[in-house]
């Protein structure tokens, strides 16, 4: 095929004279030849802007050899994958004269692919027509793969986080289906314990009896009220003991129906955990029971309920203000053993002095730090 | 007063029945499930009712409450979980927490008494759980 050989042979004396218009020792020649930047110089003003140059670098590159370029446009690196819309881009480029820098997937000669950084740049003479076009080549096909393997690893990262986010909200909602459930049985079984003990109230004559089922079913009621409260708090970690003490006190004074006790409170939220509410639940509960045992329901007078944060302490204090009466001693001695076991639990301390009418029953507990608590 | 108390629970209905009946009031009919209850209200006209959410007939109390409140019954919710309550209450007074505590029902059903006679200037008791009192911190959570 004559044709080609005289393409070829054309493109051949191009280059030796572009190599033969510098002199032997140029050193922008002898950097070019030697480069390890793969770059190609190509003819414009011949048929088909055949390559008329090409480094040792290109042609290590691409696996073609000086013999098999020389004459050949750059399209002989195309292959199937290669972008067309990359290749009408460098096309329009080169068309307009302008410089284009493009990534696109080239062919070896052995069918390889490698991602090719490639620059394209006119060279133009001092009258500014384009005399040759200057292209150099940078194979990337490793960050390339890189990063399609960093893609990948972040959209099976992303696709387990979602598995596991649906799983987490799926066993959340099982187990708060699951607590609310479990609240609402203990809720009804309490209720149902209230009930029988009143049962037996409203049935037994006998008015020893009849105190004794009224004394039991007090602690039941206010292990239910703790029960009650425990989810209402955003945290249902937490019980407000606050909360708990104003309740009682106050349904318990409205209760008795009697205008001659004069309840007051100084009462702010005290978080405590949730392990704790039921023994300092119990703890108000007989502070305030007892105020009342001792003579308030006889005599009347008044009662101050107190439980707020002291300095790194939680206090609770229950003050009455009443002519004493002698308690009957089981439900003194009750209520004391009650009292004494509850705040072991938590760790409180009981202090209890007289003036004069007024008794004064401090128990204070060091508060704990949120998170070493449970 | 003449009450009704609908509540699917045996043991709870009947004890809630002596307790307003030791507060002098009179239960005129007890439902377990609400289909009983548009008959109780037509015979025995009650003036005021105790309902519980959840029936024999399933979570029936809230449509109850709304038919109660159409037919201008006050009344208040009895349940183990106002949380699921509408924000609205049904129309109900106020509802209250199972489980309660003699003292507390005793104060509730003497505010309720005043209501009902037109008393209003009365602060409700600390038992009785009013629309806007109620946060809802698990709705979200539980739904």
């Amino acid at each position: 095929m004559p044709d080609i050989d005289d393409s070829q042979s054309d493109a051949r004396r191009a280059g030796e004279r572009l190599v033969g218009a510098h002199v032997r020792e140029d050193p922008f020649a002898a950097a070019f030849k030697a480069t390890r930047m793969p770059m190609i110089v190509t003819d414009p003003n011949q048929d088909d802007n055949p390559i008329i140059f090409c480094n040792a670098a290109f042609q290590r590159l691409t696996g073609y050899s000086n013999e098999e370029l020389l004459g050949k446009n750059c399209r002989l690196l195309q292959g199937p994958e290669t972008s067309r819309a990359t290749v009408g881009r460098i096309r329009e480029a080169v068309s307009a004269g302008k410089d284009i820098s493009v990534d696109i997937l080239n062919y070896k000669k052995d069918g390889s692919t490698f991602w090719n950084a490639l620059f394209v740049s006119p060279v133009r003479d001092d009258d500014g027509s384009i005399v040759y076009f200057f292209a150099s080549q940078l194979d990337f096909t490793n960050i390339k793969s890189k990063e399609a393997e960093l893609a990948a690893a972040r959209h099976q990262a992303e696709a387990e986080v979602a598995e596991r986010t649906d799983d987490l909200q799926e066993s959340l909602a099982a187990r708060t289906l699951l607590v609310h459930e479990v609240d609402h049985r203990v809720k009804n079984n309490l209720a149902t314990m209230a009930s029988i003990v009143k049962m037996q109230v409203r049935l037994t004559e006998d008015e020893g009896q009849r105190h004794a089922l009224l004394s039991v079913l007090n602690r039941i009621e206010a292990i239910s009220t703790v029960q009650r409260k425990l989810f209402t708090t955003n945290d249902v970690a937490r019980f407000d003991i606050g909360d708990f003490a104003r309740e009682l006190a106050t349904d318990l004074v409205e209760a008795i129906k009697r205008d001659d006790i004069r309840l007051t409170m100084d009462v702010s939220p005290v978080l405590v955990p949730a392990v704790k509410a039921t023994p300092l639940s119990l703890i108000v509960n007989e502070l305030v029971g007892d105020a009342v045992r001792r003579g308030l329901a006889d005599g009347g007078g008044e009662i101050h309920v107190v439980v707020r944060r002291l300095n790194g302490h939680f206090l609770i204090r229950v003050e009455d203000t009443s002519e004493p009466v002698e308690p009957d001693p089981v439900s003194a001695e009750l209520g004391l053993r009650m009292l004494e076991a509850s705040a072991s639990q938590v760790g409180a301390t009981i202090e209890k002095r007289r003036e004069g009418r007024r008794t004064i029953v401090d128990v204070t507990l060091l508060v704990e730090n949120k998170d070493t608590s449970h | 007063m003449k009450v009704m108390i609908v509540e699917d629970e045996m043991l709870l209905a009947m004890e809630l029945e002596s307790e307003v009946q030791a507060a002098g009031h009179e239960v005129v009919g007890m439902a377990v499930s609400s289909s009983q209850v548009p008959e109780i209200v037509r015979d025995s006209a009650p003036q005021f009712a105790f309902v519980d959410i959840h029936l024999q007939d399933g979570p029936t109390g809230i449509e109850v409450g709304r038919m109660l409140a159409e037919k201008g019954v006050p009344y208040i919710f009895v349940s183990g979980n106002i949380k699921k309550l509408p924000r609205d209450f049904a129309g109900a007074l106020g509802a209250m927490e199972k489980p309660y505590t003699m003292n507390g029902m005793a104060n509730a059903l003497a505010y309720i008494d005043a209501v009902v006679r037109g008393e209003e200037d009365r602060l409700p008791p600390a038992s009785l759980v009013l629309a806007e009192d109620v946060t809802y911190p698990s709705r979200a959570a539980a739904q």
